[in-house]
């Protein structure tokens, strides 16, 4: 058996806008080990995989597997050869059951062209014993949880044999326990001889999961290297290219007023009960109160509640001293607040919008960018826009391009530059960092520690812990709709933030009852 | 936010290619029945161009293409597919015929008739756009309802209430101190003409310039976030939906104070210009400028129908049959409105995807690589 399960030599991928997104890669995969695949957004990561997929054709470059030649046209191709892809965008069909989904495209049929369920069946448990990816075959996949979905894309490959398993930052979607359960799993996948490439961007991972990494940079491959032979600082450099700042600089500064006070807010879910259930904090000037908690506990509803885009049942939001529950949007904003939404292409930005027009998302109604007769002032909404995309150093090609030609990172400094460039009171920030490469993460960090420091109120809803911890003053954890406690990050350890997250809250945790230990599921 | 010229060349060029491909197409229906493709196809593209009444005729075709297409182009920036031109031409045209017929001086008399009509096709479009806005009411099916519901009343006004005493067949005429003064005497263009490439202007300043226009096409484009920019999506729906009827019943105004000065009892001196006028906007890509264009083509090609009859009778020969002009016309409508019905449809998947994405995962989502 060759020594390589994949080989890829002098791979070149030029894009039809003349983007170069790889820049002749070699790239091997050694049989039987879980390679990672590191590099900030833009790298060519996703690219290079997409081509040994065949979704992607090279412009240039050889694939060879496990030393043999090939040619993947398409994805069908690339499962012939034993090559199974999960995306970081599932693939799954919302209405057809879990059963359904596995076996999608290559069905057991009987003689009259019948699906023959029960064999159909047979093979997916006989898989998920084997595997321990266990998911509730009869659900619509509507029904079930991320974490549940990527256990069906997963499955869905080894359904169809593959032994080559490509993931693509599967972690963005997953919980600290899902993500742990997925690193258990990976592992065992590795003892039974299955290859695996995993992509990311989060060096703490390669550390955890990997046996070699290949670090890529702008399109070429900077090294492979033995995961155990380099350290986090060392994959750092080597993926940026320069010295990563891992702790921020946080000046202690005396809050000032509460700025933004939530009292007893009951909110409902899309499904018609609470998400939110009786949460009150207040926020100060000058002060990050962080909301931490595994995701869909109800932050969402939270936020959405506080920044006018949904109706509160019960509770009071008050603004700058002012009551504003249940005020719409353009009222909130005209009151001084920012709101950095959770999911950017949803909210934030219109993807067809030019960097001009999404500068004023929010503002189109306000002096001076329209005049009495509602007409839109372009020279200065033009001179709005070259200011954000200054001020905040945002890489586009003009403020007449649209949004949809900047990348991830730069479409969020812009939605983050408008925010703040409003001068805002409040700043509510949902998920910030979400898919940013580190150098922009760092960027719209050191933002928000800034906007504190210039004495505004931050709320930061995060689903990444070390963010929420790096950058809050306080921090309340959130549990099925309610704070399970509120935490000064300098005096809380990882156990108990982990704990709170699970459901068992501080006072529970303070007075040490062991019930409440042995309710308690970790995070 | 500027006119970018490249941005109208690809659209350009495909509509010529569609042109192509629907006369080659409709040569060989041609062959087939029979007669001369050169003689068909010079008298339809041409017929407009044969005398000077004829091109001034063609001119005025475009004004209710023009106007039902910009309905149709308001409410589909919107993301509102507005179907309801026709009808809200309809009451557009009674109302303009109703006060027609009273004692105004003149001046004042088509300022008020005209105001009237846009208000009353405006309120008619409205009532489909707060259907939708509040009670999720598909603007389709609403808007094709009222259409009927519309036939059937001006139809009732037209026959019990506004009919001419002696030629009960149609309503009374309107009065001279409301008709449109006519550009070039004892032709059909008359002074609509100018207002309607005004109005095709006014649209374009309205949707790119304005305070409005940005919220209108932010719904259109990303619902949720124009929510988050603070629109309310069923206030922009509903008064696009108000835009778009009052430019349909524009349409209908002019048809009455302009070209007729009356409506037929079963209105089939009006019918159907709020249909074409979706293709109008099709293939003008839902824009006010290529909408001028389109409408004037499709004015060429209604005139040039008329003239392929005549040019195509030679000797002791009937002329091509109507079913087979109109076959042919079709044909080079659908091969013309196929790329921006093409655009739209893919909008229209994209937008869903995205929903559908964005209710299963919570997860960010990062630009591909």
């Amino acid at each position: 058996m060759a020594e390589y399960a994949i080989e890829m030599r002098g791979m070149v991928k030029i894009y039809p806008g003349g983007t170069v997104a790889l820049k002749g890669v070699d790239f091997a995969v050694r049989e039987g080990e879980i390679h990672g695949l590191l590099g900030e957004n833009g790298a060519g990561k996703t690219t290079l995989m997409e081509i040994l997929y065949g979704t992607r054709s090279p412009t240039e470059g050889e694939i060879f597997v496990r030393g043999r030649r090939v040619e993947i046209r398409s994805p069908r191709d690339a499962m012939a050869l034993g090559i199974g892809m999960v995306h970081q965008h599932f693939t799954l069909i919302p209405v057809f059951t879990a059963l359904e989904n596995v076996v999608l495209g290559d069905e057991p049929v009987r003689s009259a062209g019948l699906l023959d369920v029960q064999a159909a069946r047979a093979r997916v448990e006989e898989l998920m014993d084997q595997t321990g990816l266990h998911v509730p075959l009869d659900e619509p996949v509507e029904n079930l949880s991320t974490g549940e979905r990527q256990r069906i894309e997963i499955l869905k490959m080894l359904y169809r044999n593959a032994d080559i398993l490509i993931l693509d930052e599967p972690t963005a979607v997953l919980t600290p326990l899902e993500t742990k359960e997925l690193f258990a799993f990976l592992k065992r996948m590795r003892g039974e001889g299955k290859t695996i490439v995993f992509i990311t961007h989060k060096l703490r991972e390669v550390k955890a999961i990997t046996d070699r990494v290949t670090v890529l940079r702008k399109g070429e491959v900077v090294g492979t290297v033995d995961t155990a032979e380099v350290s986090m600082e060392e994959l750092a450099r080597m993926m940026v290219g320069r010295e990563v700042l891992f702790e921020l600089e946080k000046k202690p500064r005396e809050p000032e007023e509460p700025k933004l006070i939530v009292e007893d807010l009951w909110v409902r879910g899309e499904g018609g009960d609470y998400a939110v259930k009786g949460v009150s904090f207040e926020v100060r000037g000058g002060e990050i109160f962080g909301i931490a908690g595994v995701e869909g506990n109800g932050q969402t509803e939270l936020v959405e509640a506080i920044t006018g885009l949904r109706l509160p049942d019960r509770g009071r939001v008050l603004l700058a001293g002012e009551d504003v529950t249940g005020a719409r949007p353009h009222h909130l904003y005209a009151r001084g607040l920012g709101h950095i939404p959770e999911d950017r292409h949803r909210r934030g930005i219109i993807l067809e919008f030019t960097v001009a027009e999404n500068s004023i998302l929010g503002l189109q109604r306000l002096p001076p960018f329209m005049n009495k007769w509602g007409v839109l002032q372009e020279s200065v909404v033009r001179d709005w826009a070259r200011k954000v995309v200054e001020r905040f150093e945002i890489d586009t090609p003009g403020i007449d391009a649209p949004a949809s030609a900047l990348s991830g990172g730069n479409q969020q400094k812009l939605i983050v530059g408008r925010e703040i460039m409003k001068d805002p009171k409040v700043v509510v920030a949902a998920q910030p960092t979400r898919g940013l490469d580190v150098a922009a993460t760092e960027y719209i960090r050191r933002t928000l520690l800034r906007m504190r420091d210039e004495g505004r109120a931050v709320l930061l809803v995060s689903a990444d812990l070390d963010e929420v911890l790096m950058l809050s003053d306080r921090v309340g954890v959130m549990y099925e709709g309610e704070l399970m406690g509120v935490v000064r990050p300098e005096e809380v350890t990882l156990e108990e933030i982990g704990m709170m997250m699970g459901g068992v809250r501080l006072e529970d945790i303070k007075s040490g009852g062991a019930k409440a230990e042995a309710e308690s599921t970790g995070g | 936010m500027r006119l970018d010229l490249r941005r109208y060349a690809k659209p350009l060029a495909e509509s010529a290619l569609s042109v192509l491909i629907g006369v080659a197409v409709g040569t060989l229906l041609v062959i087939l029945a029979g007669y001369s493709p050169v003689v068909f196809f010079k008298a339809l593209f041409g017929g407009a161009f044969r005398s000077r009444n004829a091109f001034l005729d063609t001119l005025s075709y475009m004004v209710p293409l023009t106007l039902t297409a910009i309905s149709f182009a308001v409410a589909a920036r919107a993301s509102v597919f507005n179907i309801g031109a026709e009808g809200q031409m309809y009451i557009g045209a009674l109302v303009a015929n109703a006060i027609g017929v009273m004692a105004l001086p003149n001046g004042a008399h088509q300022v008020v008739a005209i105001l009237a009509a846009f208000l009353a096709g405006g309120l008619w479009g409205w009532i489909a756009g707060i259907l939708k806005a509040k009670r999720q009411v598909n603007e389709v099916v609403s808007t094709i309802m009222l259409n009927w519901l519309a036939f059937y009343l001006v139809n009732y006004v037209a026959t019990y209430h506004l009919y001419d005493p002696k030629a009960p067949y149609k309503t009374e005429y309107v009065r001279e101190t409301a008709r449109l003064p006519e550009l070039i005497p004892r032709t059909s263009l008359t002074l609509d003409w100018v207002l309607t490439i005004l109005i095709a202007f006014l649209m374009f300043f309205l949707v790119w310039k304005t305070s409005l226009g940005y919220e209108i096409r932010a719904t259109g484009i990303n619902p949720t976030a124009a929510e988050y920019g603070g629109v309310d999506p069923s206030k922009v729906i509903s008064i696009s939906m108000f835009l778009s009827g009052g430019a349909g019943g524009l349409a209908g105004a002019f048809l009455v104070l302009g070209r007729f000065g009356f409506i037929t009892t079963t209105l089939t001196n009006i019918l159907n210009w709020g249909f074409d006028g979706i293709a109008v906007s099709l293939v003008g890509r839902n824009h006010p400028i290529g909408i001028l264009f389109s409408a004037l083509f499709f004015a060429l090609l209604y005139n040039g129908a008329l003239e392929v009859q005549v040019a195509t009778a030679t000797g002791g020969k009937t002329g091509v049959p109507i079913e087979l002009v109109l076959a042919v016309m079709g044909i080079i409508v659908i091969a013309v409105a196929v790329p921006g019905l093409w655009d739209m449809v893919q909008e229209r998947l994209l937008l869903r995807r995205k929903r559908v994405e964005v209710r299963g995962e919570a997860a960010g989502t990062v630009g591909g690589e």
